[in-house]
């Protein structure tokens, strides 16, 4: 059978499905006994098998065989996850994604019979000695607690965000909350009756949120000898025993106040997103060695219930809208893209064409149409760059993976968190801004990150945190690696920078802290005593900044030494097409994106004050620097000294700046063509556009100037 | 036309002029010629660069040869161009130029190489000096003029 038409299909899906699982395995960690993780692997593992069958790609066939083998037994509970089993599991997946990439490379799946990983899967399936019982109960809902300890049942009832919001309240309220497990008389008859007798007593002093099994199945006498309630109430707890003791035929009453709904608070706070998931997971995850009681753990189990049920939502989510979805060829796109520019060019020159016609009628219906006509090439324009943007998610999911085999390497705990997955860039942007992220991860952990000891000595956590945000910001994206470990220490930097003769000692001097800590963007500039293979030779940090300047963005550091670094890395949103302000400066017209522009200022002369030999005004109580552009571009200025200027108040971040112009002409849509090779070093001029009349203007980049 | 495709003997040259001297560009790295049209400047760029122009839709830089050269800046006449080349590194690049005379066919064997001992003023941008009808037409180096 000639399978080599699938073979494009066959890579894609399989570096999805191993994506997949480098996901799910780490998951699978932290959480060794989460069905859904679990069941997802066993289905991953399973649909590489067929796929790679079908290929007729033996080796891996096997390989991804006895994965699904060991994680059938998974399933069923005959076996157990352990750690070293996760490690067996990395390998397997590395040795996957080498038959993938010998398979893309010369369609062949190589040699590697990975045997001696084969052995070690078959070794995890023989049972091992007397197993643990898990005395937490398993993560679906309403489950009765197995084998805990009689008396704490009622700590183990999953609680809902619902739930725990009411309960929340209640405590802030100043009232009580109990949980109570209940035990019937082994020789009672009508359990139903009994337990609806002691409801009814525990209503009179106050309300019974929750039971377990549900109040339908107590009155069905759809238990064994015992149930468990939550009461919200403000008599003391031997009250209430007192009055569930005293309804016959009731064998024991236990209970204890309930005052930690494991977090719930914040998160009662914030919907369930899985950012809050997230942040409770981690803040479970950095407490490990708390020792509670089993109420802790029982509040504990409840928010596992549900990451696990709203992981599940938000999986099957993205496996609905992953039915909706086509691949689409990247060039296509491009194409597509080239297409809805001209379009756009062709629209500004048409507006361009009917109103300079001076002496015409303004024809009415023209300009309706060509309002119309704009309308519509924005929206075109808008979808088509929706089209092309792509969540950074599928970039950083590897990173989690990285850190922790770096954590491993570099013997310092670490744990890596990341918000803002979700935010979008256009897809060739996202392609490469991977490595300059690898790399500042790697620096953070490498470099940033004390060892334990220095870190225990500082009282900070013995886990390093290492953490990656992504987010909007106007016409940007920003991208912020940071860590909280020792900083930047701008001494050595500089010291690093004598002793190489980068500058000289009197230079060292004069140099702000800023100025220093540019210098490690500098090639073959690192302050590490040694190399290793993970960072040290220097050849990182200018790689980083010369990609991300490539993509139009720029990058930044802020540091405190014994605190952390963060870098800070800024990147253009839309690359081709922007609406932009138009200026005219020295008779010369130029664009400013309208992004960069919040207000529009007319300034007297006199407004213009001096500080530290800057010119700056003062604005509704902020004093902002003052930028001649005329100066910038080596231009005289069409107005006069004595003039009022018009000034653009631009802003990125939170800095503010003034430009000086002297005229507006308004406000287009326009495209933005590449100036070449030439006139590329005027970081100031990013970019050119062609206008209405075939005229060339220059684009400013604000953010340069600022 | 003659051979159209160097057969090993000949290639086909733009003739431009430049000052009171003849060049030959490589036809194959020429894209177009146009006339003198408005230049757009761009601030802080190199002398030679004067700006950048609309060419069918496209932004082009504008580098004059004259001023690259070292030679002094002539004002532009009638009979001033624009020749628009395409190098692999620079992409598109327009050269202004004093006036295009023809297309010559020039046998490759018949080019006299340069050598040049000190590398000053123009003769680093010329690779070699062919003959034709009587006159000697310097073979441009594109990738020097290209280079900042």
């Amino acid at each position: 059978m000639d399978v080599s038409q699938y073979l494009e299909i066959f890579l894609d899906e399989t570096r999805e499905h191993l994506q997949n699982l480098n996901t799910e395995i780490l998951n699978l960690e932290q959480d060794p006994e989460n069905e859904d993780t679990v069941n997802e692997i066993f289905r991953a593992a399973h649909s590489l098998k067929g796929m790679a069958g079908t290929m007729g790609y033996k080796r891996m066939q096997t390989l991804t065989h006895d994965m699904e083998n060991v994680f059938s037994e998974v399933r069923n509970g005959t076996i157990k996850i352990k750690s070293h089993m996760i490690d067996i599991l990395f390998q397997c997946l590395d040795a996957l994604e080498e038959y993938t990439t010998n398979i893309q490379e010369n369609s062949d799946e190589g040699t590697n019979d990975n045997e001696a990983l084969i052995k070690l899967l078959n070794d995890c399936l023989k049972p091992d000695g007397a197993q643990e019982e898990t005395p937490a109960p398993e993560s679906t809902a309403g489950k009765p607690a197995a084998a805990a300890s009689g008396g704490s049942k009622w700590s183990s009832i999953p609680l809902d965000e619902a739930q725990k919001l009411v309960l929340g309240e209640a405590v802030k309220q100043g009232k009580k909350v109990y949980g109570i497990t209940v035990k019937v008389q082994e020789s009672c008859i009508l359990k139903a009756a009994r337990a609806f007798l002691v409801f009814k007593a525990v209503e009179e002093l106050g309300e019974i949120l929750v039971s377990a099994p549900s109040a339908q199945d107590i009155e069905d006498e759809k238990f064994e000898l015992d149930f468990s309630i939550i009461v919200i109430t403000d008599s003391p707890l031997d009250r209430v025993l007192a009055d569930i003791k005293s309804v016959s035929e009731i064998e024991e009453a236990e209970g204890a106040e309930m005052t930690d709904f494991g977090g719930t608070e914040e998160e009662a706070a914030s919907p369930s997103s899985p950012a809050a998931e997230k942040a409770e997971k981690s803040k479970e995850k950095s407490v490990p060695a708390k020792t509670e009681t089993a109420k802790a753990s029982g509040a504990e189990n409840a928010p596992a219930a549900k990451t696990g049920a709203a992981k599940q939502e938000k999986k099957s989510n993205t496996k609905a809208v992953g039915n909706r979805t086509v691949r689409v060829d990247i060039e296509k796109l491009d194409v597509l893209m080239n297409l809805v520019s001209e379009l756009i060019i062709a629209k500004n020159s048409l507006v361009s064409a009917t109103t300079t016609q001076e002496g015409r009628e303004s024809n009415a219906a023209v300009d309706s149409q060509i309002e119309y006509l704009e309308n519509v090439t924005t929206s075109l324009h808008e979808s088509v760059m929706k089209v092309r943007m792509v969540p950074i998610e599928s970039v950083v999911n590897k990173f989690p993976r990285m850190i922790r085999d770096l954590s491993k390497k570099l013997d310092k705990k670490m744990d890596l968190q990341m918000t803002g997955e979700e935010t979008e860039l256009d897809r060739t942007v996202v392609d490469e801004i991977g490595d300059p992220l690898m790399h500042l991860l790697r620096n953070s952990a490498d470099h940033g990150l004390e060892s334990a000891e220095v870190r225990a000595e500082r009282g900070k956590p013995e886990v390093g945190s290492i953490f990656l945000n992504a987010y909007q910001d106007g016409n940007n994206v920003i991208i912020e690696v940071g860590d909280d470990g020792n900083g930047i220490d701008v001494e050595n930097v500089k010291n690093k920078a004598i002793e190489r003769g980068t500058v000289t000692p009197e230079q060292a001097l004069n140099m702000t802290d800023k100025e220093i800590i540019d210098l490690l963007f500098l090639p073959s500039f690192s302050t590490a005593k040694e190399v290793t293979d993970v960072s040290g030779r220097g050849v990182g940090l200018d790689v980083v900044k010369s990609k991300i300047e490539t993509l139009g963005g720029e990058v930044e550091v802020k540091t405190q030494l014994g605190e952390g670094s963060t870098w800070i890395i800024r990147l253009p949103l839309t690359l081709a097409i922007i609406q932009a302000l138009m200026v005219e400066v020295g008779g010369e017209k130029y664009a400013i994106s309208l992004n960069s522009v919040t207000t529009l200022e007319n300034i007297a002369p006199s407004d213009v004050k001096l500080v530290q030999s800057e010119e700056v005004i003062h604005l509704r109580g902020s004093v902002i620097p003052l930028i001649r552009l005329n100066e910038v571009l080596d231009i005289e200025s069409t107005r006069k000294e004595n003039e009022n200027m018009i000034v653009a108040i631009v802003k990125k971040g939170d800095k503010l700046a003034g430009l000086v112009v002297d005229k507006l002409m308004g406000q287009q849509e326009i495209v933005i063509k590449s100036l070449g090779k030439f006139v590329d070093k005027t970081r100031i001029i990013s970019g050119a556009t062609i206008l209405g009349d075939g005229e060339v203007a220059l684009i400013l980049d604000a953010n340069v100037l600022i | 036309m003659e051979e159209l495709k160097n057969n090993g003997g000949a290639k086909q040259f733009i003739v431009i002029r430049v000052g009171e001297e003849q060049y030959g560009i490589d036809i194959k790295y020429v894209d177009n010629i146009i006339h003198m049209c408005s230049i757009t400047r761009v601030p802080k760029v190199a002398l030679y660069v004067k700006g950048v122009i609309n060419v069918r839709g496209e932004v082009i830089p504008v580098m004059d040869i004259r001023t690259k050269m070292g030679l002094m800046e002539a004002e532009y006449t009638k009979n001033t161009r624009i020749v628009i080349v395409k190098s692999e590194q620079q992409g598109f690049v327009g050269l202004i130029v004093d006036a295009v005379k023809e297309v010559v066919t020039l046998e490759v064997d018949g080019i006299e190489k340069v050598s040049y001992d000190n590398k000053s003023g123009k003769t680093m941008f010329v690779t070699g000096v062919g003959k034709h009808q009587g006159s000697l037409i310097s073979v441009l180096d594109l990738n020097e003029i290209l280079t900042e």
